[in-house]
Parts: structure tokens; sequence; C-alpha cells
């Protein structure tokens, strides 16, 4: 944990370097930005100034007409003004160029910037990193259980963060994560995650089992009667959104022989019909699923794959959320390898004609084997005169799958003709 | 396949090209009456509609069909009796080539009326040749002619409302399906849900044809539907046409729609050819409202041509007004679906085992194809039968939020396996039910010899709790899921006793928050079952870009994040290959896709890519 620690407070110490970096470039680009622009305005007022100034020294320099060449005096004035405004004119426009360039770097650093942070949260967000953030919590009572060590060495072994917390609900396992906030991740947050465990032993959960029974036979008002089934209402009143599993475990393993042949929820000496019911009530009601485990060994498996399933979930809502209106996983997309040289992409071609719905492979290669390109498919299409013509085109191919021999229908046709040549990319094709 | 001929003839005997719809109609009559009464003298009125169907001429009286194969002395006596009834009825200078036109029923629109004369058959027969002749075949032996629908027709009603909804200030432009089907059915006879007796087209399958013949134009997905230029100015027509005319002469609304189209004598029977029948079924529906001048036929009893029940729908469905569907407490009953799938399988009698258990249970379920899921639960409005009716009214199904995909362990396995795994799941989350509910059967010990490890599989089901948010439902076997889904039924019975349900569209109002949904309350604004399901359909209607989006992935090394990038740039193959035409030089296209970013990191698609898809595309003789 310390190593952690210290290894975030270097990151930290990183951000805040870059952070410096880039500020002080950002100040001094606005004041090469403001001086530019004040230049620029008292050049002008300058110039305004010294010709008002010159209309001014005009009358009497003309009164004064006997004194030798004032004309080429005057014209020199205003040249070199000319002069001056003209060296003025390029200086403001080199400066100008200048800072434009300035931005333009600003601007590349800034995405450059912004590209680094965006790795940076995605490798944040790996399932590897996130298991660093996260913290299994369990409560102090579960480790008076006789068996719940392997739950302890397993963490251990695995190196994953736990901590021992009794103020949570009692006899559960629960997790928080810590989420890196504000600007470069200096503050991070501990977030309460929405699923919690709760070990019951069969003896805790006959008690719940009897409490909800009541309920749902009496039409009761929900009250908090058993010793196990109020703190958990009450834990649910408390906070609506958590995801609570209870994981009903043999608390005092049967050596004989047959036990575990025997399921356990049928161990209760109850009618499953009964339990059944509280099954349904707890998931209708109150989103609770109920497990049943045979050991130890099988709560610390599940705690494993929670632990495992709440790392990975950040980064598979993050690439859930794709554009693409379709589930892109699966053998179809797998793609076909194209060489350097463009072999494999005939495959490609037929394939991709198979993308349409309700297109064969042997369909798909009757329309490749005639136009084995999409070019001269299209000059295909070029060559016919009437948008019916180019419609049916590729009707009455004959597609051979197996032993039977088809012919390629109008629709299909018509299909792959609009997919290819269609402006609108909302078009809907079937 | 003797039980649907007879169903298909009839919507035959409907055809606009029959010259003599009445005897058309008594012989139909005839049929489906001995039909029902299991008589096998409906084998010879089929063979004499069959042969009615196939002669061009109108006849004046049942003698003169006489002529035809298959009329012998008794049907013709028949015809001539119900004819001479007619004779009484109507007065004895009634045309009967044409039904009467003197008192049609209100609210119910005679389309006899515009079909009978020999001009508007032909019509209606070159429409037919357009629609199914695919261009080619029709286009040097006759004038092409302008398709117009038929007024009360779906296709009518479809138009009508797209050009309203554009003279609405404001507004969308295009229109979603379950609002165009709320809109238009009152414009339309027959209805845009239900499908008449055995039949499968509605008049929303005139869309399709709407679609062909380029008046329509169906974009996105959820797919919206909006009126091309020449829809624009054929339903504009159609506009103007329904307020100048009332009920009196429709006869001049058909007229002056059909102003330039040419006389033609020739009565094209290869017209209504059976290759030919889809396209056909989706243009003329309306005249399958014939049997509804009930002036004619008082057989009460005759359901099948008396079209009442295609009017109890028809009514039914435009006194509904979307959104103001509700269901109150006690006019339904929850039902368990049950996907078809799950009880057919031929090898996994195991299944059979499921029906039964439940059968045994008395769970009120119901077998049908669910486009995802394997269970779920509905709402069905409690119906009472109409008397005088053999089918009942169809009650109205709203979707509870639960949905069960049913998994055995070496189901999960297999599906883990081929990638259905994570495709189910992504469909499951965007069916539009809140509550996903993963049932898996452990089967015991049978876990430890398949071919993935016992812990990844738990942990595949781990994540489908905690990642995808589902709630897990662990079994031993067939048995529990049975009784689990028993129970479930029973409670969501009684969680439902007492709620009035909200009809909600999601197509009109998204998914929408489940503000409502608190633990135990059940959320009370749902989908129609119609809506749900066919918004699940596996592979619906493909737009041009999602197709172009898989077609890119075709290639080895194309993800979906890339695919998507790429999209941005070029969203059809059209613009991408425009794309390549306007670059200067061969070097430039290969390039051309190198430094489009994708993706989170924003990373080049590079070089390599951008080559072979350059390859793909530009290649200009034949790909390797």
């Amino acid at each position: 944990m310390s190593l952690l620690r210290r290894a975030k407070t270097w990151e930290i110490s990183e951000s805040e370097d870059s952070d410096a970096e880039t500020k002080p470039g950002l100040g001094s680009d606005n004041s090469i930005q403001t001086a530019s622009t004040e230049k620029q305005e008292q050049g002008s007022h300058n110039s305004a100034a010294n010709r008002g100034g010159s209309a001014a020294l005009a009358p009497p320099a003309a009164s004064g007409s006997g004194t030798p060449s004032p004309a080429r005096k005057r014209r020199s004035k205003e040249e070199i003004e000319e002069d001056r405004r003209k060296v003025k004119e390029r200086k403001e426009a080199r400066e100008k160029q200048r800072a434009a360039r300035a931005q333009e770097q600003e601007e590349r650093r800034q995405e450059q910037q912004r590209r680094r942070e965006a790795a940076k949260t995605l490798k944040s967000l790996r399932p590897e990193n996130c298991l660093k953030c996260i913290t299994v919590c369990i409560h102090p009572v579960l480790l008076q259980q006789d068996g719940s060590d392997v739950l302890l060495d397993t963490l251990v072994s695995l190196d994953w963060k736990f901590s021992i917390k009794s103020e949570q609900l009692v006899g559960s396992i629960a997790w928080t994560q810590d989420l890196p906030q504000g600007e470069g991740g200096m503050v991070s947050v501990v977030e309460e995650e929405e699923q919690v465990l709760l070990v019951l032993s069969l003896a805790d959960f006959m008690d719940v089992v009897i409490s909800v029974n009541r309920i749902i036979h009496s039409q009761a008002v929900e009250t908090g009667v058993g010793s196990f089934w109020s703190p958990i209402l009450e834990f649910l009143n408390r906070d609506g959104k958590k995801v609570v599993t209870l994981l009903v475990t043999d608390s005092e393993p049967d050596y004989r022989s047959n036990a575990h042949s025997v399921p356990l929820q049928y161990k209760l000496g109850m009618d499953h019909l009964d339990i059944e019911e509280v099954l349904v009530y707890l998931q209708l009601y109150k989103n609770i699923s109920v497990v049943f485990l045979d050991s130890w060994q099988e709560v610390t498996d599940h705690v494993c794959a929670v632990t495992k399933a709440l790392s990975k979930r950040p980064f598979k809502l993050l690439t859930e959320g794709a554009e693409l209106p379709f589930c892109v996983d699966g053998s179809w997309a797998s793609g076909v390898r194209v060489e350097k040289d463009g072999s494999g992409l005939i495959q490609v071609w037929s394939r991709q004609i198979q993308q349409l719905n309700r297109v064969s492979p042997a369909v798909a290669s009757a329309v490749t084997t005639s136009y084995p390109s999409p070019q001269l498919l299209l000059q295909a299409y070029n060559s016919l005169g009437s948008e019916e013509d180019r419609k049916g085109l590729l009707a009455g191919l004959s597609a051979k799958s197996g032993g039977t021999e088809r012919r390629v229908g109008p629709e299909i046709s018509a299909r792959v003709y609009r997919c290819l040549t269609a402006h609108n990319p909302q078009l809907v094709l079937d | 396949m003797p039980a649907t001929e007879p169903v298909r003839l009839g919507r035959k005997r409907a055809l606009p090209s029959c010259p003599n719809p009445l005897f058309l109609k008594w012989l139909t009559e005839l049929r489906d009456e001995a039909k029902e009464k299991g008589l096998k003298i409906q084998y010879t009125y089929q063979k004499a509609i069959n042969s009615l169907n196939k002669y061009p001429l109108p006849l004046k009286n049942a003698k003169e069909a006489k002529i035809l194969q298959n009329f012998g002395d008794g049907i013709c006596k028949i015809l001539d009796e119900k004819l001479q009834r007619y004779y009484r009825e109507n007065g004895a200078d009634a045309s009967i080539h044409a039904l009467p036109k003197g008192a049609p029923p209100p609210g119910r629109s005679d389309n006899n009326i515009i079909l009978a004369p020999s001009k508007k058959k032909n019509a209606a027969v070159d429409q037919g040749k357009d629609g199914g002749g695919d261009g080619g075949g029709d286009g040097g032996r006759k004038k092409k002619r302008e398709y117009v629908p038929q007024k009360r027709s779906g296709g009518y009603a479809v138009l009508l409302t797209l050009y309203k909804e554009t003279q609405v200030p404001g507004s969308k432009g295009y229109m979603f399906k379950m609002e165009l089907q709320a809109e238009a059915q009152h414009l339309c006879d027959k209805s845009f849900t239900v499908p008449d007796l055995g039949s499968k087209y509605t008049a929303w399958s005139s869309v399709s044809t709407l679609i062909q013949k380029n008046l329509v134009i169906k974009t996105h997905n959820p797919a919206r539907y909006s009126l091309t230029e020449g829809g624009l100015t054929l339903a504009e027509r159609l506009a103007s046409a329904e307020q100048t005319n009332t009920d009196g002469d429709r006869e001049a609304v058909r007229s002056e729609l059909e102003a330039t189209e040419e006389d033609d004598p020739v009565v094209d029977l290869t017209g209504s050819d059976e290759d030919e029948e889809e396209k056909e079924e989706n243009r003329i529906h309306p005249a399958e409202r014939q049997p509804t001048v009930t002036e004619v036929s008082c057989d009460v009893d005759d359901v099948r041509s008396s079209g009442k029940p295609q009017d109890s729908q028809t009514t039914m469905t435009t006194s509904r007004k979307p959104n103001a569907e509700c269901l109150l407490p006690g006019t339904y009953e929850i039902m368990l679906c049950v996907d078809f799938i799950e009880t057919t399988g031929g090898s996994h009698h195991r299944k059979q085992e499921l029906v039964k258990e439940l059968q045994r249970n008395g769970v009120n379920f119901d077998i049908r194809k669910l486009n995802v899921g394997d269970f779920l639960w509905v709402a069905r409005e409690k119906v009472a039968p109409v008397a005088g009716q053999l089918r009942a009214p169809v009650g109205r199904e709203l979707v509870l939020d639960y949905i069960v995909e049913r998994k055995r362990m070496d189901d999960l396995c297999g599906s883990i396996i081929d990638g259905r795994f994570r495709e189910q799941k992504f469909r499951l989350k965007r069916c539009g039910l809140h509550k996903p509910i993963y049932l898996v059967e452990e089967c015991g010990s049978a876990a430890s010899h398949l071919s993935l490890p016992e812990t990844t599989l738990q942990q595949a089901i781990v994540n489908t709790q905690v990642v995808d948010g589902f709630f897990v439902k662990r079994v031993q076997d067939v048995r529990e899921s049975a009784a689990y889904l028993t129970i479930m039924t029973r409670f969501l019975t009684k969680l439902y006793q007492n709620r009035t349900l909200i009809c909600r569209s999601r197509e009109l109002e998204g998914d929408g928050g489940s503000d409502e949904e608190e633990r135990g309350l059940p959320s009370c604004s749902l989908m129609s079952f119609a809506e749900f399901n066919h918004g699940a359909v596996k592979n619906k209607c493909q737009t041009v870009r999602e197709v172009f989006a898989r077609q890119l992935m075709q290639i080895s090394g194309l993800s979906g994040d890339k695919a998507a990038a790429i999209l941005e740039h070029y969203s059809t193959p059209h613009s991408l290959l425009t794309a390549y035409e306007q670059c200067a030089s061969e070097a430039e296209k290969e390039k051309l896709l190198s430094s489009i970013r994708y993706g989170k990191l924003k990373r080049n698609l590079g070089p390599a890519l951008s080559r072979t898809v350059y390859q793909l595309y530009c290649t200009q003789g034949a790909l390797t």
C-alpha cells in the first residue's frame, strides 16, 4: 500500500510539473499577444498624432516661404514618416506572424497535452490499473468465522487492497474505489461501489426466509422483523442504489461423505416453494439475489470474481458507448487478413456483400465472381442507361451452394446497387 | 396447402381485375360458409371462383355464367336467386358490375364503385405490371402509368398523413412507424396493425410499394418515413381531391387523378399472375373490403366474408389515440410469453419439459416468437368476445419491464466461444425493457467437463451482474426454471394488481428515464408488445451507413472504432469513392485515410490500413 501511495505522489508531482510547464507558456503567449496589440494601437495612435501634427505645422511652414527648400525638407519629413510607418507595419506584420506561429505551436502543444491526458485516463481505466484503486472492505464479524482465513489469504496473495471495516452492514463485503479527481488527479475521492455481498449461514438465511415469508403472506407492512432481515432493510432504505447479493453458506461444514451431493438450499428443511417465493420477493422488491455456496473457498472465488468485474467495468462502459448501432463483437467482425500486395481483398469484397441482410455466402460469391472488384461492379453500373437496369444488374446471376443452384434475386440486386451508390447514409435498405 | 389456398384466393376475389364482383363475392361467401361447415362443396365453389377470376368480361346474368368452366346448373341457380334478391333490394336497373352505389353504409367506403368500371380495372392491372415488372419486362409494351393508391387504402392514408405532417409548421419532416400508423388509421379502412383473417398483410404492407415507387423514403433506425418529391406532388393532389370531394363523387376524384391515363381496353390477365401475388397484396387491400357492404350480404354468421372483424378492429384502432392509451386496473391480466424456440428445438426434449411444467403449474402463458430474450411478461387487455363473431377482438398488450434470457451452463459456454453471449447481452440492453434477467441453469457437475474452465464461466456470470447490470438468477435445472417463472408470473400479477398502465412509444418518446422505478414500484409506462418485438428484430432494416461500417470491418485490423472514424468522414461507399475520384494522384488516394483519427486516443488510422482500403476500392481490375 505504501508503495502504491508513493507511486501516486510521484505521479502527482509529475502532473504538477507538466501543469507548471504549460502555465508559463500560456501566460507568456498571452503577454506577447497583448503586447503586440498594444503596440498596434500605439502605432495607429502615433501616426494619427503625426498626421495631425504635420497639418498643424504646415501653415507656419507655408507662411515662412522664404526659407530654402522647405518643400524638400517637408518631403523628407513625409518620407521619413512614411518609412517609419512602413517599418512599423512590417514590424507589426512580423509580430503578428510570430504571434500566430506561437499560437499555432501552443495549440499543437495543447492538443498533444489533451491526447496525453486522454491516454492517461484511458490507461487508468484499464482493468489492471483499476484493480489498484479498488479496496475490498470486509466486516470484522466475518473474520471470526471458521474457514474465512482463505479469503484474506487469497487477497494477500493476489496483492489486492483490503480493509476491515466495522461500520458497514454486519457480515458484509463491499468495495470502494479511489477515484482520481480534479486536475492531474491530485485529490482522490473514495467512492463506494453499489455491489454488496452479505455472507449468511444457513441458519441466518432461514431467519431471513421466515421474516420475508411473513411479509408475503400476511401482506403486512414491511417491518424489520428478524435479526438479519431488519438490518438489510435499513441498509437498503438508506441507499436504494445498492445491489445486495446474499451468499448463503454452510457455516458448519458437513464432513459426512454425501455433503456435496445435496444442493444447499434443499438442506433447509423447508418447502422449496416457500424459499422460491422468498427469492422472487427479494428479486422483485429489493433487487437482492441469492447465491448458495458450499464453502468459504467458494465465497472467496465469488469475491474475487466481483472484484475483477468491478475492475473491468469502467473500461467496458467506455468502449461500449460505441457510435455504431450494432454489437461490434462476434465472428463476423474479425475481418480477413490482407497482405501488403492486396491478396485477400477478394475475400473481403465477398464478405462485404454478405454484410447486407439475408445475403448468403453463395450469393455473395456469385456477385464477386462476376464482378471481382468494387470498381468492376461500378463500371458495369455506369455502362447501364437506366436506374431500373442498374438495380437489376445482379438479378439472375447463378449462385451455387452445395448441390443446389439458385439465382440472385432482384431484391438483393437492388440492395447491393443502392448500398454502393446511395448518397443518403441513413437510407434504409430493406 | 388446402388450408391457406381459399384464403389466398379470397383475397384474389377482390382483385380489381374481376369484372363480376357481385358473383365473385357471393361465390366466396358460399365457399367460406361451406368451409366453415366442413362441406366438400367448398372445393366446387373454389373452382368456380378460379374460373370466374380468369374471365375478363362482365356477365349480364347468372345463366351467362354457365359458359364458364366449373359453373354448373346448381351454382347458376344459386347465383340467379341471389341476383333476383339483389335487384329487389337495389332496384331492377342496379348495376351488377359494381356494388351498390346508392346507399353506402356510413363510415365505410365502398371502393368497388371506384374499382368496377372497366377502365379503372385496367388501370389497376397496369399498376400491377408496373410494380411487378422490375423495370425491364414491360417497358416496351406499355406506356407506364402513374401509380395512384386507392382511396382509403394503406398507401393513400400514409401519403396523406405524411403530407399533413409536412404542412404542420415546425414539423420534424418525417414520422416514425407507430406515429404514422396511429395518425393514418382514420384515413384507411383496413387496420395498419392487425392483418385480416388468414392474411399476413396489413394496410402497412403498402408502404413497401410506396417506397418501391419512390414516393416515400425510409431512413434511419428506428425507421423514419418521409415523402420524396414525387410523393409530395402526388400527396398534394390526393389532399386537394380529398378536400374538394365529399362521399358522393369519388368517381370524379378518381377520374381526376387518372386524367393522365389513356384508355386501354385490353385486359391483361397476366397482371394477376401468381408470382406477383405479393406485390398485389401490397396494393389492393382496399378492395378486400369489398364484402363489407352488408346490405348485400345478410349472412351475419359468415364471419369470414362479412368483414366485421376488420370493422371492429378498425374502429378500435381509430378510437385509440397515441399516448392516451392506458389500461385500467382489472382490465388486463399478466401473461408469461415464451419464445417458441424454447418449446421446439428438436433434440432437446428438455425444452418440452419446461412447457409441460408451466402447464402443470397452471401458468397463464403464451408461446410466440420473441425477437429478443426467451421469456417476458405482457399485460394483456381482457376482451369479451362479441356476439356474432367467432374471433374475439384483439386485446392490447403492453410489455412489462422484465425480460429473461435462459442459459444452461453448456449453452453459456458455447455462446461465450462463438460471441453470441456478448451479442445477446448487447441486444437485451437495448431492447427497451429495463430489467433484464439472466437465468442460469447450472446443471450441477456438468459444468466441469465443458470446454471453458469453471472459473471463466463463473466470471462471465458475475460480469453479467456487475458490469452489465442484469439480475442473475441461478437455478439447478429446468424444473426450477419453470418454478421460478411460475412464481414470477404470480408475483408480477400481484405487483400489477391495482395499477393503471400507460402505453409509451419508444420511437416517439425515447427510452425515458425510469424515474418511478424505485424498489418495489414497478414501471407503469410500458411499450406495446408490437412495438417492442418489432424494435427487437435481429436483422432489421439496415441503413447504408451501418452496412458500410460492417463492410469496412471485414478488413482485418479495421476495428469498430476505426470504422466509426472513417464513417465520420465518409458515411457511404459513394462518398468515399467520390473522395478517391477527387484525389490528384494515386499516392494521394493511398494516403486518403491515413490521418483520420480514431478511438478515444485519437490515433492515426495509419498508412497501411489506408492503403488496403484504397486497394479495395480503387483497384480497376479484379482483386486477388
